[in-house]
């Protein structure tokens, strides 16, 4: 296939330069790739989204597609995945949706280890209603709704998903596309719930561009072991997600291992559209007969 | 001939159980039963207790009276003692104090016989079926069904109660043998299985966990999967994903969880991937009165979910009424790809009805599912409205969405699209109502000038009040969505006096009625104290209103 398959023609209505382009490339990159290495089929790729601005993917790109409520693109992922085990879910979230809305969603999909990906455009700020804090943005953020700043400090997604179960925690950067790409090629192919965090400024509420391009770097380049949990733990500690000088913000896979998935505590999970079941009615009420 | 029995004690002596099997005891020689059932929100402790209607002749509610307690503890004489018939008589251990009691000497018998306490109720077993006169072959062969296993101790004990008594009681011969006994939950949840249900997903709620506890038991020898998520949110989208995938998928719940559903039901109005829910009702609002009865909920179920789009709502009566409507639901849900609500509540779910007899459903189980064309809209404006179902994973790219979409399924915002896409959803409902007026919307007993009009549980203790009224017919409106006012409505106009009887504070239905119809029904009889109506007092009421 070619990365223009997955175009649909669609006007795109993101603001002009907005981060969430160079996802929408490393998403089609990746799955391009993947569909021509015969590692995934085009037509039992589905995605999922949520509200937010990086739902507008649902529109961008020419795959099975459901787009659900805000904050809800877990659980429906979760039915989805179950409902036909053979599709390839891939599940879309902002920090609103994820980490507000939706955040018991985000502890449950990584204790049940649905095998399926989710990728969380983190901006760390309500962008589509205009600017207004999440629980992803920094300390002492002035926004329109906390205008005395946010006296808490972020959730930390990685940790919170590798200490419930998550097989594959990993962190990217909108403006690193090939790091990107390549970090959701190792998402999807990974059995079990897939967890990447994407650091995407949004350059007209919260343009943390230039802070990030100084302070990540690669997990790759410092020999991390991303099969050891407390190693993975320790690394997603070490930037708290607020902005001080001496961050150190790391990009990259944290912690891949191999686990069971929740398919396989139910041996009775079946492709369910394409089985036919013969109910006995008479069987069936048979054991009320009294 | 009627016998009404109480069977009283503390959470945990095994009323419920011992109810039930005294049931199936009774419809297993071919006696008609209603069981109802009252307990309290606790574990260990309190007062549960049945009431069971016996009779040789259809039953369909009990009474607040009794000919015979049986009484496991003080409380339950005390609680009990002034609705006992005069010539009524309690049943129980020697130390307990009551007018007429059949003393027996439980601690002797257990001490005998070398068994725990948790076993006298099987001696009380024996006794009652004694002063019945129901042979001890009878009860013994049910026995042994209900527990599978070795009943040794059980059957001994209840030959010593049985042999410790004299029979008191004559009664008529049952007409036949083998009754259905079955709750309406039972029904539900049967009605789901013969609807070839793939995923059921549910959160533990009374009074629907009895259904999420029955299909987790069958579902590996039926093929199909139980699954309990986080929440009552998680369970719809999840349900709505499985839905889109391609799975038959139903949750249960009732009014707080129905509550956290609201905002996915208002997806599944604009997505139009199917759905069957199953609202039992419980005493509203909030919290309220957990484990007892209302229907409260009833223009809820009409409403919930913001928006304007189509549903079904049907709402039955008894539990073999429960079978067939939770099968219709399933027709209509997946093949018009609207929800269909199934409005039960605590009495018709957790009462157990008797009848004779299950005639093969109609309506054969299908997901409705065709094989797309490469030139798939996955919101086509066909004229009845259904844009045929496809599920993803085959040739076509198969969209669900939250916002208003165009044919394709791709978000808009044109002025044009979204009219069209309004008057295509909506349109489904002219045909479900076609469909409806084959389903018997509603149900007419009894003849007379005068009506009663009702819905969902109130049914049973309505048709047993027919036999003690004059002039009196009952118009049982099962779908409430959509509501098949003609019938209604002429039903009405045909009628002297017309008297509204429902288990709510305001008579909900009576609005939808006045909506739906423009008459409005003055007269009223609403009970709201978390307890179902009985025959008994709506012919009281009936009296009193009509004055």
């Amino acid at each position: 296939m070619k990365i223009e398959d997955l175009n649909t023609g669609e006007k795109i209505t993101w603001c002009p330069g907005c981060t969430n382009f160079g996802i929408l490339s490393g998403v089609k990159q990746a799955i391009t790739n993947l569909v021509n290495n015969n590692k995934v089929d085009l037509n039992k790729i589905v995605g999922v989204s949520g509200v937010g601005c990086y739902d507008k993917i649902y529109d961008y790109l020419n795959l099975n597609f459901f787009h659900t409520l805000h904050g809800r693109t877990l659980p429906t992922l979760f039915g989805i995945k179950i409902g036909n085990p053979e599709l390839t879910v891939i599940g879309f979230g902002g920090d609103g949706a994820t980490y507000a809305e939706g955040i018991a969603h985000l502890v449950h999909s990584c204790r049940y280890n649905i095998n399926a990906t989710f990728m969380v455009f983190n901006n760390q700020i309500f962008s589509l209603t205009t600017g207004q804090a999440t629980p992803a943005s920094e300390k002492g953020l002035v926004s329109p709704s906390t205008p005395l700043g946010i006296g808490e400090k972020p959730v930390n997604p990685l940790a919170l998903s590798l200490i419930n179960g998550a097989s594959f925690v990993a962190r990217s950067f909108a403006l690193d596309i090939p790091h990107l790409t390549k970090v959701i090629e190792e998402a999807i192919t990974h059995k079990g719930f897939s967890f990447i965090d994407i650091l995407q400024p949004c350059i007209s509420y919260h343009n943390t561009t230039q802070f990030l391009r100084e302070h990540v770097y690669k997990l790759e380049k410092v020999n991390h072991n991303s099969s050891n949990y407390e190693d993975a733990m320790k690394k997603s500690l070490e930037w708290d997600y607020c902005y001080s000088e001496n961050s150190k913000i790391p990009i990259g896979i944290f912690y891949k291992v191999k686990k069971p998935t929740y398919r396989r505590q139910w041996p009775q999970i079946r492709t369910w559209h394409r089985f036919k079941r013969k109910p006995d009615f008479r069987k069936i009420v048979e054991e009320y007969k009294g | 001939m009627e016998k009404q029995i109480l069977i009283g004690g503390a959470a945990g002596q095994g009323i419920a159980k011992t109810a039930l099997l005294i049931g199936k005891i009774f419809t297993n020689s071919g006696y008609y039963v209603f069981n109802y059932r009252d307990y309290p929100s606790l574990i260990k402790g309190g007062h549960n207790f049945n009431i069971l209607k016996v009779s040789d002749k259809p039953v369909n509610s009990h009474e607040n009276f009794y000919d015979m307690i049986i009484s496991l503890n003080q409380d339950t004489i005390d609680k009990h003692r002034e609705k006992l018939n005069k010539r009524g008589f309690v049943l129980g251990d020697k130390n307990l104090k009551a007018r007429n009691l059949i003393e027996l000497d439980i601690s002797k018998v257990l001490e005998e016989t070398g068994t725990p306490k948790k076993f006298g109720i099987d001696v009380l077993i024996g006794a009652f079926f004694k002063i019945l006169g129901l042979p001890i072959e009878n009860v013994l062969k049910v026995v042994e069904e209900v527990f599978k296993k070795k009943t040794d101790i059980i059957e001994k004990l209840i030959r010593r109660g049985y042999t410790s008594v004299e029979q008191k009681i004559e009664l008529p011969e049952p007409n036949e043998k083998n009754k259905y006994f079955m709750t309406g939950n039972e029904a539900i949840s049967s009605g789901a299985i013969a609807s070839s249900l793939d995923i059921y997903f549910a959160y533990p709620i009374t009074p629907a966990t009895p259904v999420l506890h029955i299909l987790a038991s069958k579902q590996i020898e039926n093929d199909f999967m139980v699954v309990q998520p986080e929440n009552e949110i998680a369970i719809i989208n999840a349900a709505l994903g499985a839905s889109y995938a391609g799975a038959i998928s139903m949750v249960g719940t009732s009014g707080l969880g129905f509550s956290l559903m609201a905002e996915a039901i208002s997806l599944q109005g604009i997505s139009e991937v199917p759905l069957v829910l199953y609202l039992g009702q419980r005493t509203s609002p909030a919290n309220g009165v957990p484990t007892y009865t209302s229907q409260g909920d009833l223009k809820f179920a009409v409403n919930a979910g913001h928006g304007e789009f189509p549903r079904v709502v049907v709402a039955p009566g008894d539990s073999k009424e429960c079978f067939y409507r939770t099968i219709e639901t399933f027709y209509l849900a997946y093949k018009y790809r609207v929800i269909s609500i199934i409005l039960g509540d605590k009495h018709v779910g957790e009462s157990n009805y008797s009848f004779d007899e299950f005639e093969e459903p109609k309506i054969k189980p299908s997901n409705f599912i065709t094989t797309p064309s490469e030139e798939y809209k996955s919101y086509s404006i066909t004229e009845n409205g259904v844009s045929p179902r496809a599920v993803p994973g085959e040739n076509a790219k198969v969209r669900a969405s939250s916002y208003e979409h165009n044919e394709l399924g791709y978000t808009t915002e044109k002025e044009d699209l979204i009219v069209k896409m309004n008057d295509k959803r909506l349109r489904k409902m002219d045909f479900i109502k076609e469909e409806i007026n084959k389903l018997k919307p509603v149900s007419v007993y009894g003849e007379g000038k005068n009506l009663i009009v009702g819905w969902g549980s109130t049914k049973g203790a309505i048709i047993d009040s027919l036999k003690k009224l004059e002039n009196f017919r009952f118009l049982q409106i099962s779908y409430i969505c959509p509501f098949p006012t003609e019938i209604v409505k002429r039903e009405i106009e045909n009628s002297n006096e017309i008297i509204l009887i429902e288990n709510n504070v305001t008579g909900l239905l009576g609005d939808i009625i006045a909506e739906q119809t423009g008459k409005i029904i003055e007269k009223k009889i609403l009970k709201y104290n978390a307890r179902p109506l009985t025959s008994e007092e709506i012919v009281m009421k009936v009296e009193k209103v009509l004055k």
